[in-house]
């Protein structure tokens, strides 16, 4: 068993690691907390997903863009791929389950992505439908999955206006889910006025509304 | 409608403005497809699969609603097909323009096998071509549209491949580069060669540098070199002007498009993004300003609001140095209400007159 100040050396490592964007390392130091017997759930909340925040941090005040933020989300899946196999049952029961995809219309998909990669740094299932969705695959994958919670995207205010429509079909199904709308035209009062339980304007912040709304 | 009678036909008003003469007011550039399918009771793929109907649909509705210059081909996604990857024609309600389907690069290995296009027969510029014959017979502008360097480079292996390439494998992404800027070259060759340098204003769309993606330092390392490259190349085939849609938030990018030469004047077609002021700093003293009339307000707003904003941006940039036209800031909504692009035209006759 490593000692507390051994642990927490390590896991700011591994934090570090994700946010150089050093696969190789990240890696490596996640094989390290197997073999020191550190509790590898701790390593994955601590570490990865506290190196993700970081990063998220970074690319909102624009020291990193969209190359960075990509290859360390690369470097937190390397570490989770090792991690992953030894967490236990109870800790690898996730954070909640999101559907997410870009609407019917639209293949803008970068936002999106960046999005999904910010909910699996934070611990969610997330199922990704990709982009260019129709409305009736929404309903049916939200059916199959039982995801908590449906994320739709959209960068065009052409496309956008599918919103409504898929929110109306998925609520007709599912009363109880909820439905998280962003992308660069939304805003709140659209997202209000389309029928949608939460808006967020980027993919921080959409970690954090999506835990609000399963509360 | 009342409106003041023009004093110039639209092709004696563009001609004028890009040889730096006195114009009688503001032109209304086009940017305006998927509108004018929708105009004339066409399904919106037509456009780009079509060119004798794409080009009268966008005639007739230039027309209706007094648009200067002509009709124009083009789609953001160029170069997927071309390279020999494929893309799917708009369909439904919600689609506004062609989509990748399938990346012609999809491996680092595929970046070695890759070939350039040959531009009488590769993806979309057969029907570009055909186009491009029907403005030549109009007496309008020949345009031959494509996107930048960058752009093209994304839609070859998808502009997340090409982001993580960047800082890991920066050899591809050069690469991948320098086809894309060898085939711009290309093909506004053959347009040349088919209509006479004097006539041909290509038009390089770039949304996928946007600071959106990419940081400034990026954007200068590597996209302002092949854009440079590319430009001063159409240039010595007697060029006169390029377009350059500098799309979405590209404000920190701009001293370094500043830097792209785009003929004399060049024409800068900028979104919302930017503000006048910014826009004239940058590119006053050296292109034609075009834009940035936000789509969103187009498709949503009031025509109060709108008349306000198009009376608002004409008022600022109408005495650019070089001279401004009116534009929405990337493609206009599809299915912006008729009302509001007229009421754009509108505020031309109200606040864009010169004397
Ligand atoms: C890059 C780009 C492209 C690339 C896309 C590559 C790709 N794989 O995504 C290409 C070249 C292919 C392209 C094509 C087109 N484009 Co384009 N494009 C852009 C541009 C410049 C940047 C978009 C981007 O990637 N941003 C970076 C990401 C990281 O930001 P983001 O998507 O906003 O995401 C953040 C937030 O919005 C939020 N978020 C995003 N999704 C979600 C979801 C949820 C649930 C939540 C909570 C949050 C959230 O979090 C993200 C991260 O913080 C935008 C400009 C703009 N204003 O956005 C135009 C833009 C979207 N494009 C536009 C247009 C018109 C087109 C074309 C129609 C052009 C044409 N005629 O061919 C085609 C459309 C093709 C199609 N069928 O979809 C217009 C849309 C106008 C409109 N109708 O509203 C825009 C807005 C440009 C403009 N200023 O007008 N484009």
């Amino acid at each position: 068993m490593a000692s507390e100040e051994k642990t927490r050396e390590i896991l700011k490592a591994i934090q570090d690691a994700v946010v150089g964007y050093d696969e190789e390392t990240c890696e490596r130091l996640c094989s390290s907390v197997l073999e020191e017997g550190i509790d590898p759930h701790r390593a994955v909340v601590e570490g990865l997903t506290g190196g993700m925040e970081r990063v998220g941090e970074l690319y909102n005040s624009q020291e990193y863009f969209v190359p960075e933020l990509l290859l360390c989300a690369d470097a937190l899946n390397a570490g989770l791929n090792v991690l992953k196999p030894h967490l236990k049952i109870e800790d690898a029961a996730r954070k909640g389950k999101l559907l997410i995809g870009v609407v019917e219309g639209d293949i803008h998909d970068i936002g999106k992505n960046l999005v999904r990669i910010m909910f699996e740094a934070a611990g969610w299932d997330v199922y990704d439908l990709g982009n260019n969705v129709k409305i009736e695959r929404f309903v049916e994958e939200q059916k199959k999955a039982n995801t908590d919670i449906v994320a739709l995207s959209a960068l065009m205010t052409t496309s956008m206006l599918a919103m409504p429509k898929i929110i109306g079909a998925l609520k007709a199904q599912n009363p109880g889910v909820k439905v998280l709308v962003g992308g660069a035209p939304l805003s709140q009062e659209i997202a209000q006025r389309y029928g949608a339980d939460a808006y967020a304007p980027d993919a921080v912040a959409a970690v954090k509304r999506a835990a609000d709304l399963i509360g | 409608m009342s409106m003041r009678p023009d004093m110039m036909s639209n092709k004696e008003r563009i001609d004028a403005l890009l040889k730096g003469r006195p114009i009688d007011r503001v032109p209304h550039f086009p940017f305006i497809p998927g509108f004018c399918a929708r105009n004339v009771g066409y399904p919106i793929a037509v456009m780009y699969s079509d060119a004798g109907k794409s080009f009268d649909a966008q005639q007739k509705t230039m027309e209706q609603y007094g648009f200067d210059w002509g009709p124009l081909y083009g789609y953001a996604s160029y170069g997927t097909w071309e390279f020999g990857g494929t893309i799917k024609m708009p369909e439904g309600d919600y689609e506004q323009a062609p989509a990748h389907v399938t990346f012609p690069v999809q491996s680092e290995a595929d970046v070695a096998g890759l070939q350039l296009p040959d531009v009488k027969k590769a993806g979309c510029l057969p029907t570009a071509m055909a186009f491009s014959h029907l403005q030549e017979k109009s007496d309008t502008p020949i345009s031959v549209i494509c996107g930048g360097n960058f752009t093209i480079a994304g839609n070859i292996c998808s502009v997340e491949t090409l982001c993580r390439w960047m800082l890991k494998k920066p050899d591809l992404v050069h690469a991948l580069l320098r086809l894309a800027t060898d085939h711009i070259v290309d093909l506004v060759r053959y347009w040349v060669e088919t209509f006479g340098a004097d006539r041909v204003i290509p038009q390089m769309w770039e949304p996928s540098a946007a600071n959106y993606i990419l940081s400034p330092k990026q954007f200068e390392r590597f996209v302002l070199p092949y854009l440079q490259e590319s430009s001063e190349k159409i240039l010595a085939m007697g060029v006169k002007h390029i377009l350059y849609h500098i799309c979405g938030e590209q404000n920190a990018n701009l001293p370094y498009w500043a830097q792209v030469p785009m003929g004399d004047p060049g024409l800068a077609s900028l979104g919302e993004e930017v503000d006048a002021d910014t826009a004239i700093k940058y590119f006053g003293d050296t292109c034609v300003i075009i834009g940035n009339i936000d789509g969103k307000v187009i498709l949503e707003g009031t025509p109060e609001s709108l008349y306000r904003l198009c009376t608002e941006t004409i008022a600022k940039l109408k005495h650019a140095p070089r001279g401004y036209m009116m534009c929405s800031g990337c493609e206009l909504p599809p299915a912006s209400p008729p009302y509001n692009v007229y009421v754009m035209r509108k505020a031309i006759n109200d606040a864009g007159w010169y004397e």
